[in-house]
């Protein structure tokens, strides 16, 4: 009965399984032996410092053994019980999306049905009748990662691609870009070596709409918490600006300021003014790198067109932050070595998802610009990248072109998709409903500041309108806008035909007329590296987020449990069926494609095939000498950019601006959108189209923030993860039902009648979510803060718009972009009102649980949702799948 | 040797990290020292988080990871039959899950509430410091390490939150962090010798922030604070920061503080504050003397 380790890597980090006779029986960290490298060591300030010899994985990802056997595992193929096939594709039922139950159905009836409707629809409309959208990670490995298979599959299919909106970077994509270039790196900053840097330099950590130990360095896990308490062991002060006092904060904070949600442009207005006004900005630095500083100084100082001076106290009105507390903040930044950033790369934090977006990415990174960025201990730097890399050792993230089984040369050929029709994520139910949609930009700009105003328009000219949607991983209820659209478009008979394929019965994908079951990643191989998301890509290494650069060989550590098959498996049989099986596959199996990640990379000249896949991972070390290349430091000292991820631009010295300096007046805005009222040439502090100033606010006073999750990764584990209920910041599970935490200001909640504990409603006129209320002083007083990104989707009229209580807080959130001309989401820019709940408490009426019909209807013996989350279910699969293995080892025997 | 876990609440996030792996050991699986642990309900490990402060100028949160602290001499001991817990030579305390069928006192007894009632089974349950896995050659054996062989919780701690180790052994890691910090044993524990130790898990802290006569909107820098307690004798002094911030940590409980604020060339302040819970005790706006 030895317990074999396999490895996995996961959103939450890397993870070693342990399996027993067929079933996981564990899951821990990798700890690392001897025969790995030596971790790299940083001396500052007298001390040395070092990593700890095991990579730290996030809570999240020590459940995948839970999310494997979970209660919501979609077990079968399964057909909608009403859906008709109908020759002309009228009169499917499709209003009852949402509200019908399934029925099992056989791989080859389910696989079949799709085929014969993908060739029925294209031969009807044309390719670009086929859509189809991923969420985004809800697997990791470059082999299923959403641009290696599913992009294959469907670029030779022909479908009308839908583009992603760039969700965490927001006001950085669509701003930054235009102050200081980056437009590659989609408006982030690069933090090479700044780890080094801070340790040494730095004395004041601005942390500013940031909450690390929640975002964790995107994919890293927990590898960075332990950097940020060396800083504070050295002193090192850390002020967090959040309206919410977030759990990095509360815990870490010298100081937090709670500013009202989207005035945050305002208070670095004053920060500016307190810095002109008292002359202490790095005058000689702005001089040689800043282009029309003073146009946007005289406007600070109220000599620009609206003469109004953005003083401390102006910015006091807006932000509720006292002024006095806005020039000691202003004093300390200006007086001391300061870092800092919005979000865990320098741009992300929630703050950058509002109506203000663009316009404060662009005055924050300006303020740190007039400290000037780039010297010793002064720059963004966020505290959560820019540990030591080894820059020779090559080995792709998902986002590289290079290491996408699509593309060559991982692939002998490269799949070309056919259509141009797209269509942009946020408005894909818009697009749908009403026929028509335009809108500017390519969603992830990162080829060009050009490609933020290309034009485009659904239906393309000469294309006909999207007829079947192929919903693939994760939940949109949970991330995307005003997402009760979403329930009116699956429910329109415009869709002849919506396929969902995902591990977990998701709020989605429960509007499918066939769904189609994915194992996890534990069922199946691949191949990945923690945290990486493309050297060549918009984040580039993005792995100096961890202390460890490793690469996973994902083995499977168990066969795909119940009927399910792994994405690779099932696109090939609907490709198959559909004439291009060879083409899509090479003759190449998951584990031959595995081998071709570590061919085409530098990781075959370190370790052989055999002894990887035996070891299970391999850890690039640093050398003990290692290249240093400090971010923006070539910038400042004025040398050509020696920072790995450049581009010819920075070979001369220069930004990826227009004029290759810092612009405080954009001459990009100027050229392109010169009459742009959301995004001005010149970035200022602008009321929020839903905010205090709105004649909405009279009836729907508080603002909602929905940052990105503490106890979730996207929607992939609340749904699926019963244990993080328990947690009670996070949930609280009532009559067999979780219900999301909602945080409110004490004073407001005695106004409201509210008790800690109540049954609070969130509601304005886009519906209502039955929250948990948790009365805090850590919220700001006209703040609702509830986490955003819930994979729980529960309204209590399934398939109708009516009050959810899973705590689908995105159901509030404006549909409305950012502009006109800038197509971001604003997420936090909702307001609405709450009210203590009196109503009934429904009684365990989780949609999941509608799969006991289906599970039972195959095996009279199964066991319930309810069973396995409360009682012995769990270990009953457990015993079942260990006496079937067993079963069968002895036969092979 | 005595086997034993220190807690360090100032290093603990709260990333529950450590909560997720002992689920993860012990729910679903029952070993010969324990029973499985039910799949809700249950939390050997418990992440117990409380907000400090009355005013949002001024909150922390203590983050206490809270297990059974495997007393010297615990008090579930002495109310169990037929010996039904038992310390082993190592100093880890078990409940052994046939002998405690019925015995809901043993749960009852303890002071901080880390054994839990199991209604279905009928038995007390709680932390084994994984001592099933530590007894198990055949655990992580393939690492060849002992040193690896650590309680699932402290394996996946990343944070130096949990430390695992000798107690006897001033020259174990554990020893030498439970040196190197303060000591607070929970409230119910205080004065029993405990094998698991509570480090700077805090006490109440009181804060303030002075300010120039308010017109001037700026904030003092250097004031000097001084909190008396009458009934102990005791002072603490602090000066505010370039916030106008003052803060001191680490109070006695329940006592009434005198506090007294002076700048040179104002009119110093005085108030008080009765330390029943973390205190802000306001915006003071200077007077000129």
């Amino acid at each position: 009965m030895a317990e074999k380790i396999t490895h996995s890597v996961c959103v939450g980090g890397p993870i070693a399984i342990h399996t027993v006779d067929g079933v996981i029986r564990r899951i821990r960290p990798i700890v690392l032996d001897d025969n790995d490298p030596k971790g790299w060591v940083i001396k500052a300030r007298g001390k040395e410092f070092t990593p700890d010899r095991k990579v730290k994985p996030a809570f999240i990802a020590l459940t995948e053994k839970n999310r494997a056997y979970s209660y919501d595992r979609i077990r079968y193929p399964m057909i909608r019980e009403d859906f008709v096939e109908t020759p002309d594709g009228k009169n499917r039922n499709a209003e009852n999306r949402g509200k019908s139950g399934y029925r099992r159905a056989t791989w080859d009836e389910a696989l079949d049905l799709v085929a014969r409707e993908i060739k029925r629809l294209q031969a009807t409309y044309g390719k670009e009748t086929v859509t189809a959208c991923t969420g985004s990670h809800h697997s990791w490995g470059l082999v299923g990662y959403k641009l290696s298979t599913f992009a294959r599959f469907f670029r030779m299919l022909g479908y009308t691609e839908i583009k992603d909106n760039p969700d965490s970077w927001e006001g950085f994509t669509w701003g930054a870009p235009h102050t200081y270039g980056y437009y590659w790196r989609l408006g982030g900053t690069e933090a090479f070596d700044l780890l080094e840097d801070g340790l040494q330099n730095v004395e004041t950590m601005i942390m500013w709409s940031h909450d690390p130990d929640t975002t964790r360095g995107g994919y890293a896990g927990s590898e960075s918490t332990l950097w940020r308490h060396w800083l504070n062991d050295l002193g090192v002060q850390f002020i967090y600006i959040d309206p919410y006092n977030n759990f990095s904060s509360v815990k870490q904070a010298d100081k937090w300021f709670g500013p009202r949600p989207g005035t945050d442009a305002a208070l670095c207005e004053a920060i500016a003014y307190v810095w002109i006004t008292e002359g202490s900005y790095d005058k000689d630095y702005i001089a040689k790198h800043a282009h029309r500083f003073d146009e946007w100084a005289d406007y600070i100082l109220g000599k620009g067109v609206d003469k109004t001076a953005k003083t401390p106290k102006y910015a006091e009105a807006e932000t509720g932050i006292p002024a006095a507390d806005i020039k000691a903040l202003a004093r300390r930044w200006a007086s001391t070595k300061t870092m800092g950033g919005s979000g865990m790369r320098g741009g992300f934090g929630g703050v950058c998802r509002t109506a203000n977006g663009t316009e404060f990415a662009r005055l924050m990174i300006q303020l740190f610009v007039m400290q000037g960025m780039g010297k010793p201990g002064q720059n963004i730097w966020a505290g959560t990248t820019g540990a030591p890399m080894d820059y020779n050792f090559w080995f792709g993230g998902y986002s590289d072109p290079l290491s996408q089984i699509a593309n060559q040369p991982i692939a002998d050929k490269t799949a070309v998709n056919c259509v141009i029709q797209k269509l942009y994520r946020p408005n894909v139910p818009d697009a749908i409903l009403d026929g028509h949609y335009e809108w500017y930009g390519e969603g992830f700009c990162g080829g060009g500041i050009d490609l933020e105003f290309t034009e485009h328009i659904y239906p393309e000219p000469g294309y006909n309108k999207v007829h079947m949607f192929w919903r693939y991983g994760g939940c949109f209820m949970g991330t995307m806008l005003d997402t009760n659209k979403w329930v009116k478009m699956y429910k329109s008979p415009e869709l002849e035909f919506v396929v969902n394929q995902d591990i977990h019965f998701h709020g989605e994908a429960r509007f499918a007329d066939v769904i189609l079951p994915a194992c996890t990643n534990l069922e199946r191989y691949d191949i990945g590296e923690l945290c990486n998301s493309g050297n060549g890509g918009y984040q580039s290494h993005s792995q100096t987020g961890n202390s460890w650069q490793i690469v996973i060989f994902q083995d499977k550590a168990i066969e795909p449990l119940w009927e399910s098959r792994s994405d690779y498996w099932i696109f090939a049989q609907v490709a198959e069926r559909l004439g291009f099986g060879q083409e899509f596959s090479e003759g190449r199996t998951e584990l031959d494609w595995c081998k071709r990640f570590w061919e085409k990379s530098d990781l075959c000249e370190k370790i052989s095939w055999e002894d990887f896949t035996k070891k299970g991972y391999y850890v690039a070390g640093v050398p003990e000498e290692w290249e240093r290349h400090f971010g923006f430091r070539w910038f400042a000292e004025g040398y050509p950019c020696d920072t790995p991820n450049h581009k010819p631009c920075q070979e001369e010295g220069k930004l990826g601006t227009f004029t290759g300096k810092f612009e405080f007046v954009s001459e990009s805005l100027l050229y392109w959108a010169p009459n742009d009222e959301a995004r001005t040439p010149i970035a200022t502090y602008k009321h929020s189209w839903e905010g205090h100033h709105s004649i909405k606010a009279r009836k729907y006073p508080f603002h909602l923030i929905t940052p990105h999750p503490r106890f979730d990764y996207h929607t992939q584990h609340n749904e699926s993860t019963p244990w993080f209920w328990e947690i009670p910041e996070n949930r609280v599970y009532i009559n067999g039902n979780p219900y999301l935490v909602a945080r409110i200001h004490p004073k407001k909640a005695a106004e409201k009648g509210i008790k800690d504990g109540d049954m609070m409603l969130l509601f304005n006129e886009r519906g209502s979510v039955l929250c948990v209320a948790r009365v805090t002083y850590r919220v700001e007083e006209n703040t609702i803060h509830a986490y955003g990104s819930s994979g729980i989707y529960n309204p209590v009229d399934p398939g109708e718009t009516s009050m959810d209580i899973g705590g689908c807080v995105n159901i509030l959130s404006p549909g409305r972009l950012i502009g006109d001309m800038v197509p971001g989401m604003a997420p936090n820019s909702t307001l609405l009102d709450v009210c203590k709940y009196e109503g009934p408490i429904p009684d365990s009426q989780c949609f999941e649980y509608k799969l006991d019909a289906v599970a039972k209807d195959a095996d009279p013996d199964a066991e319930s949702c309810k069973e396995i989350i409360e009682g012995h279910g769990f270990e009953k699969i457990q015993a079942k799948v260990r006496a079937s293995y067993l079963k069968k080892g002895a036969a092979a025997r | 040797m005595r086997l034993g876990i220190a807690v360090d609440s100032r290093m603990c996030m709260a990333c529950y990290c450590c909560f997720t792996a002992c689920k993860d050991e012990h729910c679903g699986y029952a070993s010969k020292l324990s029973a499985a642990q039910p799949m809700m309900g249950q939390y050997w490990i418990d992440v117990r988080e409380w907000e400090r402060g009355d005013d949002s100028r001024h909150i922390k949160t203590a983050t206490v990871p809270t297990l059974c602290a495997h007393c010297q001499d615990p008090a579930c001991a002495k109310v169990a039959k037929n010996g039904a817990v038992y310390k082993r030579p190592d100093g880890i305390v078990i409940i052994d899950p046939e002998k405690s069928k019925g015995q809901k006192a043993i749960a009852d007894a303890c002071p901080i509430g880390a054994v839990y009632w199991n209604e279905e089974y009928q038995i007390p349950q709680k932390c084994t410091m994984c001592a099933e896995l530590l007894d198990d050659p055949e655990y992580l054996a393939y690492m060849g390490d002992p040193k690896f062989k650590v309680p699932r919780c402290v394996e996946a701690c990343p944070n130096h939150a949990l430390y695992f180790g000798d107690l006897d052994d001033p020259n174990s890691e554990i020893s030498k962090a439970i040196a190197e910090n303060r000591v607070t044993p929970l409230e119910p524990l205080a004065g029993k010798e405990t094998n698991v130790k509570w480090l700077n898990v805090p006490t109440v802290f009181l804060a303030g922030t002075v300010y120039y006569p308010k017109e001037t909107e700026e904030v003092v820098i250097g004031a000097k604070v001084k909190l008396t307690c009458k009934e102990t004798g005791e002072t603490w002094e602090a000066e505010t920061n370039y916030f106008g911030d003052w803060e001191v940590e680490f109070l006695p409980k329940n006592k009434n503080i005198d506090v007294e604020i002076t700048f040179k060339g104002y009119k110093p302040v005085k108030c008080s504050a009765h330390t029943d819970i973390d205190h802000y005790t306001g915006m003071t706006y200077l007077e000129k003397a």
